[in-house]
């Protein structure tokens, strides 16, 4: 009798998941990331795949285009309302990385092809596995893969279509602390492994009114990844160890969906200006769902309430082309949070982010181009409550982004 | 160059770093230099049935002392037990335990290490005066009691004889020794506790008995006295009133209806108690509890009275106890003696109310917070509930506390604190002390 009731009521363990400060992190492209991530309206080469496949079919000849992308994240949370408590995240260096290969087949021909191989969502944060919000979450890690093959058709000098199809892969880690404590004091903690896929597509028009001059519009699908069998393994105390077995789990999780409508005005041959909105469709991420394949009374399958909003992002760029060599970029851009308040939770604790972005690119020879951007974000100082978890504090996040890329020119 | 490049390159560096202000606390005048909490069991850090030295170290009021320690270094003098195992009785802890059925579970169990309990019974008064003035056992009528120390030993109780310095001397009296800066007083709860853990069985032929309601008169004439001692020198404080203890494990873990039947013995037992108004079916039934005003010395329980954590299992499992004979009516609360632990406690928060008003004083509304926590309060991501060991807020005796729910309890008192007196004492992180412990 005494063992039933010892757990009648769940421990509400692993209430809640995401993948960390950045969920989406737009760095597709290193011109693009050096001009406040504006790339729907000008074309500039082969990232186009992400950026607006419309606009592939204006690339003159076939373009490899590989960069890497070094993100680094710093968080701060002080507990709220009095303070007296603070912590930092663990400073570490994630890689995104975008490989493209594209353009029109013959160079008067119509037709384009292209792959592109992308990371849009991504990253995570590691907490102290002692610190307060432990019981929350200790680490999270997130990693995609975007496999787009793509199609691109200029129907005439002024419009051209694109689309490809979007074949997405990645892997979730989840850690966190459960509230049992063993004889010498240490906690009991679960951690969650799962591989995850997804389809969808990125449609793209793209319009040249005047040649210097360029509209583009793109959209990009909802990419659902579903954990088909996740492995869901916990340590605690041997007298508990039946309530908490080590099971499989299911999960899905919806990256939003994008619609953005970019332009590109150059009003001298030296100067380039661009602006882009992104509407961010976040809103069907209104409830993360774990389905444990074996539930025990202390371990049921949890909903834990996201209730996310969606956003419009707007983006400025210039480019300036100093020489026939040499270009330099600047921009800034507004990237407003999809978390409404009191749901903001420290597995990501988003706010309303202004970004500095900068960037050069070197013509080595007529084929190669060398290619350098930095991002520099700072999202706003957010008093926040994840309601759920009743877990309360002042968050900051600081990024910070370096950017090598090359391309080349086959021709 | 390569200096501006360096200076450079640290102003890239920090800038990648998130920097949050955190302003400084703010005491707003408020002296803790010399804090003094005055209570029962709940203050001395009492728990797992008994009395130990860790408890006592993470005792609310040594919480507390600690989160004023922002202010500056303050002394917080406790009477510590030089040991761990319990004084006097040793402390429970979990462990495996098989019953009568030969079944084991996991289950508070005594502590069977090693007594170390040398020296828990020599007088400490010299180490005083004592800063946490929380005496387990005592009552608010008590502090007007001359010889209380030798009294309470006599009932089981030997800390106040631990702890001061006369034999003779009431509570009190060894209470002005102190002369507090700042004070939280939680006092009350044994004038009803008593009667509740034994069942309702007073002792009307020696009205000090612990088992007996304390008068209401009498209590509050003590409270009053306990209150000017403190604020004799004008000492701000906190109140903090009596929980409803009616909705702690030791009274709620045992079902009323707990009595589970098979068809069959349905049947039977509806045979043998054929006449007396009793009526068995299958599945859940109320135990039947022994009662002197019922037709047959016994009846079955009603849905809103409670049993006591310390009715033996193995009775109810093995010996046929709350079906082929009834529980003894010490392991009861019934209706009327719930109305009189209710009716005192109500009134006596409606007088600390009232005195925290004229005292000018806030009143940290603990029998509202332990309600709150019946349906649940989630803190950081943990949810504690007034159940039994999963519950995390309520020690292995299902009447005090863990360090994890002293802690909540200090933030209570924080945050009325900061209310009322507009100061920023920070907060506990609560998770810093131990919940309760399972066995590896």
């Amino acid at each position: 009798m005494k063992k039933h009731a010892l757990f009648t009521t769940a421990l509400l363990l692993l209430a809640s998941m995401s993948y960390g400060a950045g969920f989406q992190v737009n760095v597709q492209g290193l011109r693009q990331i050096a001009m406040g991530g504006t790339g729907t309206g000008w074309m500039w080469d082969a990232s186009s795949i992400f950026y607006n496949p419309g606009g592939l079919a204006r690339l003159k000849n076939v373009q490899a285009y590989g960069s890497v992308q070094f993100l680094m994240i710093n968080t701060q949370y002080v507990q709220t309302p009095t303070g007296g408590y603070s912590d930092r995240t663990k400073s570490q260096v994630f890689t995104p990385f975008n490989f493209y290969v594209g353009g029109r087949l013959k160079e008067e021909g119509k037709l384009a092809l292209g792959l592109g191989i992308y990371t849009p969502f991504g990253s995570g944060l590691t907490w102290d596995d002692n610190w307060a919000g432990r019981y929350v979450i200790q680490s999270i890690s997130m990693q995609t893969i975007f496999f787009q093959p793509t199609l691109s058709y200029k129907i005439s000098d002024a419009i051209s279509l694109g689309g490809g199809f979007v074949y997405a892969t990645g892997n979730i880690k989840f850690k966190r602390a459960v509230p049992i404590q063993d004889n010498n004091g240490y906690d009991g903690y679960g951690e969650l492994k799962g591989r995850a896929n997804g389809v969808g597509l990125n449609l793209g028009l793209h319009i040249m009114p005047a040649p210097n001059v360029q509209i583009g519009i793109n959209y990009r699908s909802q990419v659902n990844m579903t954990v088909r069998k996740g492995d869901a393994n916990f340590v605690v105390p041997n007298a508990l160890a039946s309530s908490f077995p080590n099971t499989n789990f299911k999960a899905e999780v919806p990256l939003p969906q994008v619609f953005s409508v970019g332009i590109g005005f150059k009003p001298t041959p030296k100067l380039t200006l661009t602006a882009d909105a992104n509407w961010v469709g976040w809103k069907p991420y209104d409830t993360l769902f774990f389905d444990y394949e074996n539930n025990t009374p202390a371990l049921e399958d949890t909903k834990a309430p996201r209730n996310y909003k969606n956003t419009l992002a707007l983006r400025v760029g210039a480019n300036f082309k100093a020489t026939n060599r040499f270009s330099v970029m600047g921009g800034l851009a507004y990237d407003p949070s999809p978390v409404a308040d009191g749901f903001v939770s420290p597995d990501l604790p988003d706010a309303d982010r202004w970004l500095v972005t900068g960037g050069f690119t070197v013509k080595a020879t007529d084929k190669l181009t060398i290619l350098a951007a930095l991002e520099y974000g700072a999202s706003k100082k957010r008093d926040a409550q994840y309601l759920p978890d009743n877990f309360n504090g002042k968050y900051q996040t600081k990024a910070f982004i370096p950017c090598i890329g090359v391309t080349y020119d086959f021709r | 160059m390569k200096k501006s490049l360096f200076i450079l390159g640290i102003a890239t560096l920090s800038a990648c770093k998130p920097n949050l202000k955190v302003d400084a606390p703010n005491a707003n005048g408020l002296d803790f230099s010399n804090y003094i909490a005055v209570g029962n069991s709940l203050t001395a850090g009492y728990t797992d049935g008994t009395l130990y030295r860790s408890g006592q170290i993470n005792s609310y009021p040594n919480i507390l002392a600690s989160q004023f320690g922002v202010f500056g270094p303050i002394e917080f003098v406790q009477p510590l037990l030089p040991s761990e195992t319990g004084f006097p009785a040793p402390k429970r802890v979990l462990g495996y335990s098989t019953d009568c059925t030969g079944a084991t579970s996991l289950a508070p169990v005594f502590y069977t290490g090693i007594p170390d309990t040398a020296g828990s019974t020599i007088n400490i008064s010299a180490q005083g005066p004592f800063n946490n003035f929380g005496i387990p056992g005592i009552r608010t009528i008590d502090y007007l009691l001359p010889g209380y120390a030798n009294l309470a030993a006599s009932f089981g109780f030997p800390y106040a004889k631990r702890m001061f310095t006369s034999s003779v001397w009431r509570p009190l009296d060894e209470l002005r020794l102190n002369n507090p800066t700042f004070f939280t007083l939680w006092l009350g709860s044994n004038d009803v506790l008593g009667y509740a853990l034994s069942g309702g069985e007073e002792v009307s032929t020696m009205p000090i008995h612990p088992n007996n309601i304390s008068d209401p008169t009498q209590a509050r004439a003590a409270y009053d006295s306990v209150l000017y001692t403190l604020t004799r020198n004008g000492s701000k404080g906190v109140l903090l009133n009596l929980p409803d203890i009616t909705t702690i494990p030791f009274f709620t873990t045992i079902p009323a209806n707990g009595l589970t039947l098979d068809t069959a013995t349905a049947a039977a037992l509806n045979g043998a108690y054929a006449g007396t108004g009793m009526a068995f079916h299958t599945g859940a039934n109320y135990f039947i509890i022994q009662d002197i005003a019922a037709p047959a010395g016994m009846r079955q329980l009603k849905k809103d009275e409670l049993l006591l954590l310390s009715l033996p299992q193995d009775s109810l499992k093995c010996a046929g106890w709350g079906s082929m004979k009834p529980i003894p009516k010490s392991y009861v609360l019934d209706r009327d003696e719930l109305t009189r632990i209710t009716n005192f406690t109500t009134n006596f928060n409606t007088y600390i109310a009232t005195k925290a008003v004229s005292m000018n004083l806030p009143l940290v509304d603990i029998n509202n917070f332990l309600r709150t926590t019946q349906t649940g309060y989630k803190y950081n991501g943990v949810l504690y509930t007034t159940q039994f060991i999963s519950g995390g807020a309520f020690a292995l005796d299902g009447v005090h506390l863990t360090p994890r729910g002293n802690a909540l309890v200090a933030n209570q008192i924080i945050t009325a604190i900061n209310g009322f007196y507009k100061t920023t004492i920070p907060l506990i992180d609560i998770h810093t002390y131990p919940g309760i412990r399972f066995p590896l």
